[in-house]
């Protein structure tokens, strides 16, 4: 008996010839002899030889045919090879590195070109649509993320010759300094935006004119622009830093820190207090019924039903704010806060694009993790969930 | 024992109770019944103090329910709502375990007594202690809400229209569980239904409510046999009345001793009800039929005549 052969992967298919036309057409890296001279591109074959070249035409067309009759054997297959792309493109960016950059000049390096985002990119969808296929579970993306990340850190020592690693190079103090200071940013701010958001609900569940007044005044306040609201906050802080002495000490001034941390927590608030009192308010009234009706107290009905329960649609709120937050917290420095943001500003300053990566890219990196991370909390934590399907 | 005196409750100017007065007798299963709207969910309530009364007395025990802590007392009453009001974050064990919990009992204390219910309401331990609620079929959920509205093994036992969202396979199984389990348990049960034949088929006593006044109350007999106006007549069912006066009455009660004649080949069940004889004798062209026990051997007999008539002597 003939059994009816799935349809091909389309979706797969489509990304291989992005990537390979990409690849094969555009410029995959450039070489520019010091940080100020524009770098000439240079195609795939140009960079590292042909069998390299190559070699990656072939393995994409493997993806295509293996995904062609999509059986399952056969998208594990797809999805170990994706992955072994993935991990082998530090290896090609060393090989062209040593093939196309004059060691003799130490400011020499290689610009990553559109053709090799592209294949990047392509690449990584391809891993997620089979992860998907696949029906795998978080874990197993985490190891996929695990094993690439790995490969690029261990192939780090020859990849020196890459731009962004000049950058990053010449300014690795101040970077880990960002960094952290970028985390802070966001953390003080979401972790007060949680306390406070908490309170207003909670104050709102108590009080119904509150509830009105207060959604639109936040609702008006993630209308103001972000660089608008640092500029508002400034002469305030300012006036504060110069009369108070109190603020003054705690190191308030009318740029840096305080602005920034009063701007983020502000436009945290709306995201936070609204889920938190969603979720509150949305727990089903025969729950909240029965847990009354069975004798259980104000408190234990609210720290053991309503809490709980609510409890996922708040990190939802903690989960949203965090992501913009991030974000946000790149503008802010502007205001002189710090922060990754610094690196982007300084970059589109001084026309140096590799510079700009090396703030935005681990912004990037941070918001994939924490949207991540916790929607996978969020999963966990609610029970609908975490428990399978009815039975 | 239940009781309520000239109790009223009012919502603003609207008075959804008005002064009515129940007495529900130590493991009665007493039904409120009525229209939608007609205070029957608002009475009940008021007994476990969810809603509290404005005027008159509740007692329990003879004690007015007003004295007891309000926890207290709802920990000694049974509450089971119709939307079951399971915690969907917990387990089917926890949920159940929920009262015991709340009274403090030592924890071997909790489990064994969790396991008794769900041995009690059919539930298998291994197959459903772990599961959450929406893993549930309707019918198993009403159950897990049955069985955690008894954990703490209270007197007393509150339900609203606990069945009402099942259809009507279940609703009718679980009907004849509750009945059973009643019987072993004797609770005093105040029930609230919209569904008359659930009323009739559960119910010791039937309390009839319009517009936040009882109408009439008394043996599902008496109502069908003396409804008091218009409108318990047609809300038990107008013409109908006979019939669900017949699926309340057992063979055995009305059947005749075997004579001498020739038994007929129909033959119903001595515990089948005299609604089921008549569909027999229907089905079979009948009518006279053959009475038979669980052995199938022939106990009686039963004919349409003596079906019908002397009702009024029960």
């Amino acid at each position: 008996m003939r059994r009816e052969a799935p349809p091909p992967n389309r979706v797969i298919g489509l990304l291989v010839l992005v990537a390979g036309l990409g690849w094969w057409l555009l410029a995959t890296v450039s070489v520019a002899p010091n940080r100020i001279v524009p770098g000439s591109p240079l195609r795939a074959h140009e960079a590292a030889g042909w069998p390299a070249a190559l070699a990656l035409v072939l393995a994409l067309a493997g993806l295509a045919a293996l995904t062609w009759r999509p059986a399952r054997r056969r998208l594990w297959l797809a999805l170990a090879l994706a992955t072994l792309l993935l991990m082998a493109l530090p290896a090609w960016l060393a090989l062209a590195a040593t093939s196309s950059v004059d060691p003799s000049l130490p400011q020499a390096r290689l610009g990553l070109g559109a053709g090799f985002w592209l294949l990047l990119f392509c690449l990584s969808l391809m891993v997620i649509e089979l992860r998907t296929r696949l029906a795998l579970g978080l874990s197993a993306g985490w190891l996929l993320v695990a094993a690439v990340v790995s490969a690029w850190w261990l192939a780090s020592p020859w990849l020196e010759p890459l731009a962004l690693m000049r950058e990053y190079q010449g300014r690795s103090d101040q970077f880990a300094g960002a960094l952290v200071y970028h985390l802070l940013l966001v953390g003080a701010a979401v972790g007060a935006s949680l306390v406070v958001g908490a309170l207003i609900a909670l104050a709102m569940r108590r009080h119904s004119a509150i509830e009105r007044g207060a959604f639109t005044l936040l609702n008006f306040l993630q209308t103001i622009p972000s660089l608008a609201l640092f500029g508002l906050l400034l002469a305030p802080l300012a006036w504060l830093a110069a009369n108070v002495g109190w603020v003054n000490a705690l190191g308030v001034r009318g740029i840096g820190w305080a602005p920034a941390f009063l701007a983020l927590l502000g436009y945290s608030l709306l995201p936070m207090v609204r889920n938190t009192f969603v979720g509150l308010s949305g727990v089903e009234a025969g729950v909240l019924e029965a847990a009354r009706g069975m004798g259980m107290s104000r408190r234990q009905v609210f720290l053991q039903v309503r809490l709980p329960l609510a409890l996922p649609v708040v990190l939802e709120g903690v989960r949203i704010t965090t992501v913009q937050a991030i974000g946000l917290a790149a503008v802010a420095a502007l205001i002189g806060a710090g922060g990754l943001g610094t690196f982007i500003f300084q970059g589109l300053g001084q026309a140096a694009m590799d510079l700009v990566l090396l703030g935005a890219l681990p912004i990037l990196a941070m918001a994939l993790a924490v949207d991540s991370l916790l929607g996978a909390l969020t999963r966990r934590l609610d029970p609908r969930m975490a428990a399978g399907a009815p039975a | 024992m239940i009781e309520l005196r000239d109790v009223t409750k009012r919502f603003g100017t609207e008075t959804a109770v008005d002064a009515i007065s129940l007495r529900v007798a130590p493991g009665e299963l007493c039904a409120l019944v009525g229209t939608s709207g007609c205070g029957k969910s608002t009475t009940l309530r008021m007994i476990n103090r969810l809603i509290e009364h404005d005027d008159g007395r509740i007692l329990i025990d003879g004690r007015p329910v007003r004295e007891f802590d309000e926890q207290v007392l709802r920990r000694r009453i049974g509450y089971a709502i119709q939307s079951t009001g399971l915690f969907p974050h917990w387990t089917v064990a926890r949920n159940i375990g929920l009262v015991p919990r709340l009274l403090k009992w030592p924890k071997p204390r909790v489990e064994a007594r969790v396991e008794e219910l769900m041995t009690l309401l059919g539930l298998s331990r291994e197959q459903f202690a772990g599961k959450y609620p929406h893993q549930l079929s309707g019918g198993q959920a009403q159950r897990v809400g049955v069985a955690r509205a008894l954990a703490a093994d209270p007197d007393i036992l509150l339900m609203d229209e606990p069945f009402g969202a099942l259809d009507p396979i279940t609703r009718e199984t679980l009907q004849a569980e509750l009945r059973q389990l009643q019987s072993r348990l004797n609770k005093t049960i105040v029930f609230v239904t919209h569904d008359m034949d659930e009323a009739l088929a559960l119910a010791d006593r039937l309390v009839v409510m319009r517009a936040g006044r009882i109408v009439q109350q008394g043996t599902p007999l008496e109502l069908l046999r003396e409804p008091a106006d218009e409108f318990v007549a047609s809300l038990l069912g107008g013409d109908d009345r006979g019939l669900k006066e017949t699926a309340i009455i057992r063979v055995a009660e009305r059947m005749l001793p075997l004579s001498p004649r020739l038994l007929p080949q129909a033959r119903v069940h001595r515990d089948a009800t005299l609604r089921q004889a008549l569909a027999v004798m229907f089905r079979e062209h009948a009518d006279r039929l053959a009475v038979v026990d669980d052995q199938d051997m022939a106990v009686g007999e039963l004919s349409l005549r003596r079906l019908v008539e002397n009702r009024r002597e029960e």
